[in-house]
């Protein structure tokens, strides 16, 4: 279903409705995703739906229901339903109007054609290649190839429309020696740009570099976070930057704004159009994103609202809102780490004795308030001595601050797409001191 | 079309493509959630969902294609995409790891529900849920309130190639509470029950057995008092875990590393690997000769109880530690083929539109011969342990750190102060193999929250998918 065909389902099913106010979503996906594991295909699949979501207020009374069944029988009744339910709930009388929206501007890149269309043969290349240099090497590899796109539309009864479709594709592989292992990623709109041979080259030379790792002593260390790790550790700050995290107390942001809680290095945006991961203009009310700098140099400047959130706590609406309903509040979804001036080469060799980390594996928050987070290296972790990489380690935990590690950090100059979240992070290399390491483990 | 003539075109449709094997799943799932946060109803919405997702087989490779489209047009379409990925998967082949399963079947399951949810009027549940988050207020200090019903209804019908032809109708249900407590620059969580509320399969009889009214005050007063709470002290100590800790800990060290996918290297790349190699199966000492855990997918109530998996293999029971040692996976029929076995059921589909494979299903611990209480005793110095807040694991499922909402110290015998934050740490292996009491099954009871994404003498320490865990007996490591 193309957008043309989505509005136009959108205003139908909008035309049915008697709320007050109504908000009509309908999002499309295609995913398709190669898995692979010890050479050999063993997950290959691909999945098609088309949804419709309905959000009807009555008063300050609002219900919500869903459907994938898009008939018109099964059309009206799941907006009777959203009435249905609005006429039982609870006022609330915090409710906000819905936003009337306002122009906005897909960002280049963020849908190709190429991508969307990417057959299973393509991704069995991918993979086939990938397989070629484990076998060059005696390692075996696991990983994944998939290409996915996804349209959305979004309609209110208060003068909304926007429509976005996007595109994404990603590689990752572990390649796997026999004491040793090593990590690979690579994510892009375009299918076309992802180097399958370069992602396992990576992948191998981690492994390869790393084998007969060695047991180091827990404790403070030095760390350098290639992005891949730097972007899973820094991903659980994210939710910090939501106006009811902030409000409810359980954001390091409710101390206040304005105010320096990191190192002058550490600036961070939530940029949509950014050219590595260009995305949604617009949030899941219709709401235009604005691009806002969430940390200036260390100072706290901002947070994220929608509609509702806006109006509680007096603020403007920012156009970060998740899918109605949520638990979780308005999110910032498009982050972004600005880069430092050094290579991460140069990071390395300024370090007389520290830790290279390819990867975190299970981060989890130990401590909401103060952002302690614990979790483990993974695939490629190695000493550096004397400014240089001198072989594997094993894999160690680690529990430690973000706030604090942020405040003590320098960052390379050259930033990555990284995760395979359902948000978006863009993010350099990292070195962190003082990053502190409480236990090892046996590999 | 019913689904009785669609299933008959795609898997036609598949055999006429080429495939050596084929089967489909229908399923038609309603999804009901409300919510309340501070006063009010945050969700009430209500979700339809249909489509199947299909399987093919060529060359020992699998193609899986999913759609919503139940349209002829769109049955031949899927079906026919299906074939193509599993003939691309082929091509590039080195081994031949996927064969068709063994057994067909046609029957009927319907899980036992004592009072259908639609029975119960939704300004009852409104109500009930804006009752027990109300309570959850005590003080001001009680900054967020939360209350939550999930109701859940798949009808799903399989059938395969080989004449199978199963039609499920499965209800979960479940629900919970959550206290945020924030004060002097702290910020204290509480949930009941366990750390996600109670999940089960069944009607409305779920939430009445949770009480979540009934508890409501005295988790927001716990929420507030661990405000004020000692911090969990670091060193080696005796530790004895509540039933959901112990669900999740369960959870993690046991069901995840026991995924037989994962011990071959299947997700290797993503959720990790597992300690529990094939190699040391009816030999690894996993943990102390009181410690049997197993899968049992008929178990009443079970969270995972279903009459058949999604790969069409009827649901049983089976062991995967006896009195300590290694003896079985959670299986696929292609995993399980793998180690000359057969599967145990342990194949499911988060949804119509996601393929089959093992995920964790009702996993018990048995229970011990201690009663509750007695588990306290001769303990001198230890921590006890209650509802998980934070769990991360290695990727061979070795080095562990869980921690927990609220814990009280024990000394000599007797459950002392409050204490926060408390944090445990060690390795599996060394941890169950020092577990030398499990509570009696007065304490024992099945459970699995939503999500789940898989003792020597154990350190708190300072500082808390996917995600199914069950809740079962007690256990105390020393």
């Amino acid at each position: 279903m193309d957008s043309v065909q989505r509005e136009a389902l959108a205003e139908r099913v909008l035309s049915l409705s008697t709320a007050d106010e109504t908000e009509v979503t309908i999002g499309t996906e295609d995913a398709d995703l190669t898995r692979f594991t010890h050479e050999e295909i063993h997950q290959n699949v691909a999945r098609s739906d088309a949804g419709i979501s309905v959000r009807a207020i009555l008063g300050q009374r609002t219900g919500t229901a869903s459907t994938n069944l898009l008939d018109d029988a099964s059309l009206r009744a799941t907006v009777d339903r959203a009435i249905a339910i609005a006429t039982l709930a609870p006022a609330d009388p915090e409710i906000a109007p819905l936003p009337s929206g306002g122009p906005t501007t897909t960002p280049k890149g963020a849908y190709v054609k190429a991508t969307a269309g990417a057959s299973p043969q393509l991704r069995a290349g991918m993979a086939d290649a990938i397989f070629k240099v484990a076998e060059s090497h005696g390692f075996w590899c696991a990983g994944f190839a998939r290409t996915q796109s996804a349209g959305y539309t979004i309609v209110n009864s208060n003068g909304a429309r926007a429509s976005f479709d996007g595109t994404d594709s990603g590689i990752n592989v572990k390649m796997n020696a026999a004491d040793s292992t090593g990590y690979g990623q690579a994510y892009s709109p375009d299918a076309r740009t992802l180097d399958a041979r370069e992602v396992a080259n990576t992948a191998a030379g981690k492994a390869k570099n790393s084998a007969q790792p060695r047991a180091v002593e827990p404790g403070e260390w030095t760390v350098i976070m290639e992005p891949a790790a730097f972007g899973e550790f820094f991903a659980y700050l994210g939710q910090h930057f939501s106006a009811q995290a902030y409000d409810e107390g359980s954001s390091f942001l409710s101390d206040g704004l304005d105010k320096s809680y990191f190192s002058e290095n550490v600036t961070i945006t939530d940029d949509y159009s950014h050219p590595l991961a260009p995305s949604m203009p617009f949030d899941f009310e219709g709401q235009p994103k604005q691009r806002l700098k969430l940390v200036d140099a260390g100072i706290a400047k901002s947070i994220v609202t929608d509609s509702y959130w806006a109006k509680k706590l007096g603020r403007e609406n920012t156009g970060h809102a998740l899918p109605a309903p949520n638990a979780y509040g308005p999110q910032a979804i498009d982050l972004v780490v600005s880069p430092g001036s050094k290579s991460i080469a140069e990071l390395i060799a300024e370090t007389k004795r520290g830790l290279l980390i390819s990867r975190f594996w299970y981060i989890r928050t130990v401590d909401q308030k103060k952002a302690i987070v614990t979790g483990m290296t993974r695939d490629g972790t190695f000493l550096i001595e004397n400014g240089k990489v001198a072989g594997g380690v094993r894999n160690m935990r680690f529990n430690q601050s973000i706030i604090t590690a942020l405040g003590k950090c320098e960052f390379s100059n050259a930033q990555q797409r990284t995760g395979d979240y359902w948000f978006s992070l863009v993010v350099p290399a990292a070195r962190i001191d003082g990053f502190t390491f409480s236990s090892g483990t046996q590999f | 079309m019913s689904f009785d003539d669609l299933a008959a075109r795609a898997l036609d449709t598949a055999g006429t493509r080429g495939a050596e094997y084929a089967d489909v799943r229908f399923e038609v799932v309603r999804s009901e959630r409300i919510e309340t946060r501070n006063g009010v109803v945050t969700t009430l919405s209500d979700g339809a969902s249909r489509g199947y997702g299909m399987r093919a087989l060529f060359g020992g490779a699998w193609g899986f294609a999913a759609s919503s489209d139940l349209t002829p047009a769109g049955i031949d379409r899927t079906a026919a995409r299906a074939v193509e990925i599993a003939k691309a998967g082929a091509a590039i082949a080195r081994h031949r790891l996927a064969s068709a399963p063994l057994r067909a079947y046609v029957d009927t399951f319907a899980t036992p529900m004592e009072r259908d949810p639609a029975d119960v009027p939704l300004g009852e549940r409104v109500a009930l849920l804006l009752r027990a988050e109300k309570a959850l207020h005590v003080s001001p200090k009680i900054s967020v309130g939360r209350a939550w019903i999930d109701l859940w209804h798949t009808d799903k019908t399989f059938y395969s190639t080989l004449g199978s032809r199963i039609e499920q109708s499965i209800r979960q249900t479940g629900g919970g509470i959550e206290a945020l407590a924030v004060g002097d620059g702290d910020v204290q969580t509480r949930t009941f029950p366990g750390d996600i509320g109670l999940y089960k399969s069944g009607g409305w009889e779920i939430i009445e057995e949770a009480k979540l009214d009934q508890n409501a005050q005295r988790i927001g007063e716990e929420a507030e008092a661990l405000l004020d709470a000692e911090q969990c002290p670091s060193g080696t100590r005796d530790i004895i875990l509540g039933g959901s800790q112990v669900s999740l800990q369960i959870h993690e060290s046991c069901g995840h590393p026991a995924e037989l996918d994962r011990v071959m290297g299947w997700e290797a790349n993503f959720s990790g690997v597992s300690f529990l190699e094939i190699a040391q199966l009816g030999n690894l000492r996993y943990g102390s000769d009181i410690v049997t855990i197993c899968i049992d997918n008929t178990l009443p109530q079970g969270m995972a109880t279903v009459g058949y998996d999604d790969e069409g293999t009827k649901s049983g029971s089976s062991d995967i530690i006896r009195d300590g040692m290694l003896v079985g996976y959670e299986m696929s029929n292609d995993t399980a083929r793998a180690i000359g076995r057969e599967s145990n059921a342990c194949v499911r589909a988060q949804s119509w539109e996601f393929v089959p494979m093992i995920r964790m299903c009702n996993l018990n611990l048995l229970p011990g011969n201690v009663p509750f209480d007695g588990l306290f005793d001769g303990v001198k110095d230890g921590i006890y342990m209650e509802s998980n807040r934070s769990w991360s694991i290695d990727d061979h499922r070795l080095n562990f750190q869980f921690g927990c909402e609220i814990a009280w110290e024990i000394k000599n015998g007797k459950r002392g102060k409050l204490l926060k934050n408390p944090t445990y740490a060690g390795m599996t292996p060394q941890f169950w193999n020092s577990c030398d009491a499990i509570a009696d099954e007065k304490s024992w009871s099945p459970g699995e929250p939503p999500t789940a994404a898989k003792a020597n003498r154990c350190r708190p320490a300072a500082p808390r998918s996917a995600l199914r865990r069950r809740a079962f007996a007690t256990c105390k490591s020393g």
